[in-house]
């Protein structure tokens, strides 16, 4: 258990929890009042595996900045499930080892696993109590692992346009999460954090936006042009509305915290 | 900068002072280098000095953000600008695409001369520009045939976008205590690494060794004056920090975090996240280009 990365061929060890043996620091020490009053709120109704779930049976993701961590970690959860499965597809397994789109799915599947990954280590060390679960069910059932992109007259999304959808998502997410953050220290480090992952997510979205439609990158539906250049963003809520759609019961997000 | 902490630092030298203003944004958001001198314009003498006390701590703010992201988006609209009146051959639906950008790039130019504008700080002028790095002909140039080689304006065009992604991404700190702001260079950041993802494939279509994301695995396209725009940006760990602890991803005691082989993992950490790079190295790459 001393290496960083485990070395084996096999690609068995996703679905584990990561075993992060460090010392919980209690965030008390270093939030702000509001924020510490909210873990306080948090921890003191959930300190279990049922952590974040309300009554009505939705994914709480609380708020302030462990809110964004959690929200960031739901939506993390859900593009690494989407790529997980993506692997798993007919699709995916047709293309040629080696093959450019091949290499391309493997570098975003394990960009996303690599960013859930890093959410949950920040998560289990700063705000454990308050962590959503690790085990959020996603519902793929309306996309179509066998096509590559939406078939016309398909009711299910091809792969590609599916991808798309994720990476545009979660470039959106980002951009309207960043209020959300505690202009503290801890929160300060989070900001940069996402701030390293939200780019890599706009870099992901271009490129499959250019592989649905080469020159798409920059469409008008998530850059406007002409005015101030700016990319779309989206509130928490207007973004769980797209992202509950492929959550299963149970695991559907509520981010009432974040407003 | 904390304005939590700066509010609390003015209420303590000037509490009368600190409930007149601490409501006006655009007194807060004025606090730069620049800005502080808009403040003493617009309030009252005596307020003024308190204001310079309590502010006067704090070296850079969001206006200093903005004011930097300024330089950098007049460097990339000029660019493309002067890339598309030279005599420059764009291959294929080349041109349609690098017209976008540059698009982009002066609604950013527009946008953000208007936030200042409208914060009543003084609004930088655009330098002048010369992309071969030879400061117009006064010393060798880096990249001569930058307007007339296609590979060449798609190296600086990559050079120039990685940048803007790195250093808007190094302001988040001034940034993150004006959140209608720090929204907006969020979303010009977005924009800026859809840019370079774009001109990487450019640059990959045409053969050149290069990923969407900065890899370790890119071929190394610059010299010493342009080594900083990748200085440091393929960490291998994370730092996870607050105040009182560090610890590091992927942890040490980790693992699992990807299951393949070790280089492949750690190529993947390395691209998994794009680095901030400070103002001081953002305007020491831009100066490459700016001779007046």
């Amino acid at each position: 258990m001393s290496k960083i990365i485990n070395s084996s061929g096999e690609e068995a060890d996703f679905t584990k929890p990561l075993y992060v043996p460090i010392k919980r620091r209690s965030f008390f020490m270093y939030a702000g009042a509001t924020a510490g009053a909210t873990a306080l709120l948090l921890s003191g109704c959930n300190d279990d595996d049922d952590a974040g779930v309300t009554p009505e049976g939705t994914v709480n993701v609380g708020s302030g900045s462990v809110g964004v961590l959690n929200y960031a970690y739901a939506l993390e959860q859900l593009e690494a499930g989407f790529y997980t499965a993506l692997r798993d597809g007919t699709y995916y397994k047709g293309l040629m080892a080696g093959s450019a789109e091949k290499q391309i799915l493997d570098d975003l599947y394990y960009h996303e696993v690599i960013h859930r990954e890093f959410f949950k280590a920040a998560l289990t060390r700063d705000a454990a109590s308050a962590m959503i679960r690790s085990d959020l069910q996603p519902n793929f059932d309306g996309i179509d692992f066998n096509a590559r992109v939406t078939a016309a007259g398909s009711a299910k999304l091809g792969v590609l346009n599916a991808a798309k959808a994720f990476e545009d998502l979660g470039v959106a997410a980002y951009n309207g999460a960043g209020r959300f953050i505690a202009t503290d220290t801890a929160g300060l480090n989070y900001l940069v954090a996402a701030g390293k992952i939200v780019s890599v997510e706009a870099r992901h979205a271009a490129l499959i936006r250019d592989l649905v439609s080469e020159g798409s990158f920059v469409d008008s539906d998530v850059v406007r042009i002409g005015t101030d250049g700016l990319e779309i963003s989206k509130t928490p809520a207007e973004v769980v509305a797209t992202a509950n759609l492929f959550l299963k019961e149970g695991s559907k997000l509520n981010v009432s915290g974040l407003v | 900068m904390n304005i939590l902490k700066l509010l609390a630092d003015l209420a303590a030298v000037d509490s009368d002072s600190f409930e007149r203003i601490s409501g006006r944004r655009v007194v807060l958001a004025s606090l730069g280098q620049n800005g502080r001198r808009a403040v003493a314009a617009a309030v009252p003498l005596a307020l003024s000095g308190v204001l310079t006390k309590a502010y006067g701590r704090r070296s850079s703010t969001v206006l200093d953000a903005f004011s930097l992201a300024l330089t950098l988006e007049y460097l990339e609209s000029d660019f493309y600008t002067q890339a598309l009146a030279s005599g420059l051959v764009f291959p294929g639906t080349t041109k349609t695409v690098i017209q976008a950008i540059a698009k982009h790039e002066q609604d950013h130019v527009t946008f953000l001369q208007r936030t200042l504008r409208e914060s009543s700080v003084e609004v930088p002028q655009k330098p002048k520009f010369d992309f071969t790095g030879s400061k117009n002909a006064t010393q060798p140039a880096l990249f001569a045939d930058v307007f007339s080689n296609f590979s060449t304006f798609l190296k600086v065009a990559q050079l120039l976008e990685d940048t803007g992604v790195r250093a808007y991404k190094g302001q988040v700190e001034n940034l993150m205590t004006d959140n209608d702001l720090l929204e907006a260079a969020l979303r010009i950041h977005a924009v800026e690494a859809r840019h370079a993802a774009h001109i990487r494939g450019m640059r990959r279509a045409l053969g050149a060794n290069v990923r969407y994301w900065v890899s370790p695995l890119d071929e190394d396209i610059t010299t010493a004056p342009t080594a900083p725009v990748y200085a440091d940006e393929n960490a291998v760990k994370q730092a996870i920090v607050t105040t009182t602890d560090i610890i590091l991803f992927p942890l040490d005691t980790a693992t699992g975090v990807v299951t393949t082989t070790k280089e492949k993992a750690e190529q993947s950490i390395r691209e998994a996240f794009d680095e901030p790079m400070t103002e001081t190295v953002a305007r020491r790459i831009a100066s490459l280009f700016i001779y007046a």
